[in-house]
């Protein structure tokens, strides 16, 4: 069981202008895991998920992915096994559909073009998107563009993937079919981390939950234990008000 | 012999005029685009000290600031007490050095103008910070570029023909060579000297438009 820790978190620390946004945080990740991160807005978890690959670097604390410490030094092959799925997608807007899942297999994986092109294919059906391959990331929608972007990260073939709200920039009619996309990677056993308010998908999908306040992990637990029985004050409030917006 | 005889016979001389200008601007492009990209990737991506920047946005203040007839008349006259230099070589040294500036200056506004979400999403997949300008940034930029950059193109073909004045026998001065031999049709000439000028313009352009309408890509930028 060890050697399927994935991701291993351990003390990580970060201020920004001396305030402490995350006060030391640790957690694994085993293979085939799904977590999701939960929260107030400004807890860090962003933070803490850009930690992670180092888009934004730590003040403490280490990372190890796959038994190895994520370094200065080894940080673009490190990134390249950890997939990032933005907010905002971040689709490379002058590409295609097919060559933004294809250009990071090519020029950082060091895969040929054929084999790239037949693994974006395939990514592409994976999230329902095979025609739209010659399109260009404006001409699609909200939902459809983060629909390629995952497939952008799938391509890489991740140890893990991690999701920084990915339906929050979505008109609210377009997350269902990003949610869907996220579930069934769940249920294919792909190891993920998800910052999200979308608490069905949490609820469905999870296997442990984090909830964050203050830059501290203030409960973790299965689904059933924070949403039916939480122990913390805190994490009922915050549940109660997700629940409203509902 | 009427202005058009002679015209026709000295028609050579003008195009031979006009293939010194053309030489003039394709060396000071070539001048401006290589040092310009380099001031500007230096601007952004190199070493934020004072060192640095600072001595780079003097050179630009300077040679933009400083009317391009003085720079002809500094390199040409100035230098040429210290080393040999052509009227030619001045030519291209001071208007490459001049195009450098306002091409830095493309190019920057170019490069700011892609979001920085690229870049961050194209480090996250673990591309190296070259490879991230060379794949993903480079070609958005150019995108950008590439409209100011022909209006660059534009001036600077015009601007060839001041280096008639430190002696340089590009077309203008070819033109002049025609008007004092045959003393005046001053109007004829010129007039077919101007059409000389709009029509490599106008060549310029439109090849320099296709390139647009080639890197162009469906709602980039909107
Ligand atoms: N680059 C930065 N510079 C300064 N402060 C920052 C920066 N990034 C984040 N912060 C601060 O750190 C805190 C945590 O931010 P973070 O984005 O991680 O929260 P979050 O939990 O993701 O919130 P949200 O749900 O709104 O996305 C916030 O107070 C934020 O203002
Ligand atoms: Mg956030």
């Amino acid at each position: 069981m060890a050697d399927d820790l994935i991701l291993d978190v351990q003390e990580v620390k970060k201020a920004y202008d001396g305030v402490e946004v995350l006060k030391g945080i640790s957690f694994g990740l085993y293979r085939g895991e799904t977590k999701v991160l939960i929260g107030p807005s400004g807890s860090g978890k962003s933070t803490l998920l850009r930690c992670i690959n180092q888009l934004t670097v730590p003040d403490a604390g280490r990372i190890y992915l796959n038994g190895k410490e994520v370094l200065d030094s080894n940080i673009d092959t490190m990134r390249a096994r950890m997939g990032f799925v933005f907010q905002d997608f971040n689709l490379f807007s002058h590409l295609t559909v097919l060559d933004n899942v294809r250009i990071c297999q090519i020029k950082v994986n060091g895969i040929n073009k054929d084999d790239a092109t037949q693994r974006a294919h395939r990514e592409l059906e994976r999230v329902g998107l095979s025609e739209r391959a010659n399109a260009y990331p404006a001409e699609l929608s909200g939902g459809q563009q983060q629909r390629v972007s995952i497939a952008r990260a799938l391509a890489m073939d991740p140890d893990v993937l991690l999701f920084d709200e990915p339906t929050s920039a979505l008109d609210p009619e377009l997350t269902g079919e990003v949610v869907r996309v996220m579930q069934q990677l769940a249920v294919e056993g792909m190891t993920m981390v998800v910052v999200t308010h979308e608490m069905s998908f949490a609820r469905q999908a999870a296997d442990e939950i984090i909830f964050m306040e203050n830059g501290h992990i203030v409960e973790q637990g299965t689904p059933a234990e924070l949403f039916d029985a939480s122990a913390s004050d805190r994490t009922r409030a915050f549940l109660n008000i997700i629940k409203e917006h509902e | 012999m009427d202005i058009y005889d002679v015209l026709l016979r000295d028609f050579p001389f003008l195009l031979k005029g006009l293939g010194v200008a053309i030489v003039l601007l394709v060396a000071l492009l070539i001048i401006g685009f290589v040092l310009g990209l380099a001031i500007c990737l230096l601007q952004l991506y190199g070493p934020k000290t004072r060192l640095v920047q600072w001595p780079l946005k003097l050179y630009e203040r300077v040679f933009r600031g400083i009317p391009i007839i003085i720079m002809l008349f500094i390199f040409y006259y100035g230098m040429s007490g210290i080393f040999e230099i052509s009227a030619f070589g001045a030519a291209v040294l001071a208007m490459g050095l001049r195009s450098a500036a306002y091409q830095s200056q493309i190019f920057r506004s170019a490069f700011q103008s892609v979001p920085s979400g690229q870049m961050m999403a194209a480090r996250a997949m673990g591309m190296s910070k070259m490879v991230a300008i060379r794949q993903i940034i480079f070609p958005q930029a150019a995108i950008h570029a590439i409209g100011p950059w022909t209006n660059e193109f534009s001036s600077e073909i015009k601007e060839t023909s001041l280096a008639y004045v430190i002696g340089v026998v590009e077309l203008t001065r070819q033109a002049h060579y025609i008007i004092t031999s045959t003393q005046g049709n001053v109007l004829t000439v010129f007039a077919v000297v101007a059409l000389l000028y709009f029509v490599l313009n106008r060549v310029g352009n439109s090849l320099l438009y296709a390139y647009e309408r080639k890197l162009a890509v469906p709602g980039f930028g909107k």
